[in-house]
């Protein structure tokens, strides 16, 4: 019953700063989530935290993080999600336009 | 263009509740306080394997109005329905507290100046009342709120600004109808017990939750505005919300103490006088009560524009 807390490490090959301390993005609606990215010296690598109430697909978040890593090269970021059954495609989604609200 | 303005020409009903926030009151003056960043996330969710928010649903935080402190409170209705649990709840106690806070240093510290800054609170309701899975927290949060609204009473003005896609229902109803001054879109609604419950209750026959047409003509703004139970219909813009609360921040305590609906025996009579007024016209829909004062065409009405409508409409006059 529990919500389930998601533990994540990569490693950028190109590492890039976040460009802001800090961005908040989204809203847990029903099939979706909001994110918190924060600069934070981890050496190089970026962590996240994923707290979801669906079980069972951990492998599936690990690759749709993953993506957004080799996109973005984010490293010395630590990026919160609180999650209600959004789709992997909505996550993705999610993540970006939290890049693009510091650009805009 | 700045995205403020971009927020000014976008509709209320479609915005989130920060984007509400932030729109509501003058360029970039808006600064959250106990924001997501603070993580106040709701201690009861976790243990029911419910998601969680960073902010628990509410937006709160402070901006200006011309010289006015504004104290938003913004509720996301994405986010179970915008129900108002223990976190929530305390975040929206807290905006009211300082709200008066800041209306007490000001009276201290520069009196002579204090009628020209005193502070408003703005409350965008988008909400169905007591979140359930801490119901005795969120219940104690109602009572806690009409508390402070009571403290603020001929102090700072309490605008209910309900533009909102889910609207206003449930205890949170109540506290709306207990706010100073109503502002209200066509497209959102307030209620007591909504439409669905009604149904539940009392069967389809009296009333159908599916029917949109119905739902709206009974709780909707268009309906509201008709019968005084709230006091400005404003367009679907954040730009048109602004321009409202910024004149309500202008007017004299006076002014606003006679825009309630409740609150004083004069106000209960005059209610009392609407119930005698509508036992008489005995309606089987709320365009009978259209009808009654004098609106003609009632289906006119339903299907006008906002201007159009503003330009015809016949509200019921409280003296009758």
């Amino acid at each position: 019953m529990a919500l389930n807390r998601l533990l994540f490490e990569f490693v950028p090959t190109a590492p890039r700063p976040l460009p802001v301390p800090v961005v908040h993005y989204g809203v847990v609606g029903s099939g979706d989530m909001e994110v918190i990215l924060e600069a934070k010296d981890l050496e190089g690598k970026t962590a996240v935290v994923v707290v979801t109430p669906v079980s069972g697909f951990d492998h599936v978040w690990k690759l749709v993080l993953q993506r957004f890593i080799d996109e973005s090269q984010l490293a010395n970021v630590q990026i919160s999600i609180n999650d209600n059954n959004a789709t992997p495609v909505v996550v993705s989604l999610r993540l970006r336009q939290a890049l693009l609200e510091i650009e805009g | 263009m700045s995205k403020w303005q971009t927020l000014q020409n976008s509709s209320f009903l479609e915005s989130n509740a920060r984007q509400r926030a932030h729109g509501l009151v003058d360029e970039g003056s808006f600064t959250e306080l106990v924001g997501p960043l603070e993580r106040f996330v709701s201690p009861h969710l976790p243990e029911l394997g419910e998601a969680v928010e960073f902010d628990d649903g509410v937006v709160t935080g402070i901006g200006l109005l011309g010289k006015h402190p504004a104290i938003v409170i913004s509720q996301e209705g994405r986010f179970i329905g915008g129900a108002v649990g223990e976190v929530g709840g305390a975040k929206m106690v807290g905006a009211l507290k300082l709200a008066q806070s800041i209306f007490e240093d000001l009276q201290k510290r520069n009196p002579a100046d204090a009628a020209a800054r005193r502070p408003i609170v703005l409350i965008s309701f988008e909400t169905g009342g007591v979140r359930l899975h801490e119901a005795n927290a969120g219940l104690l949060a109602h009572a806690e709120i009409m508390d402070q609204l009571q403290n603020l009473r001929r102090k700072v003005p309490v605008v209910a600004v309900v533009g909102s896609k889910i609207g206003c229902f449930g205890g949170m109803g109540f506290v709306a109808a207990a706010t100073d001054v109503i502002v209200m879109s066509e497209f959102s609604r307030i209620g007591l017990t909504g439409p669905e419950v009604i149904e539940q209750e009392m069967g389809r026959a009296q009333f159908d939750a599916s029917d949109r047409a119905l739902v709206f003509r009974t709780t909707g703004g268009k309906h509201k505005y008709i019968m005084g139970d709230c006091n400005y219909l404003v367009e679907d813009r954040l730009a048109a919300f602004r321009r409202q609360v910024q004149d309500i921040a202008g007017m004299s305590m006076e002014q606003i103490e006679g825009l309630r609906r409740i609150g004083s025996r004069q106000k209960v009579e005059q209610q009392m006088k609407l119930v005698d007024f509508a036992l008489g016209v005995a309606p089987a829909d709320s365009t009978d009560m259209w009808k009654a004062v004098g609106n003609e065409d009632p289906q006119t009405l339903t299907d006008a524009s906002y201007s159009q409508f503003m330009a015809i409409v016949k509200r019921l006059n409280p003296a009758v």
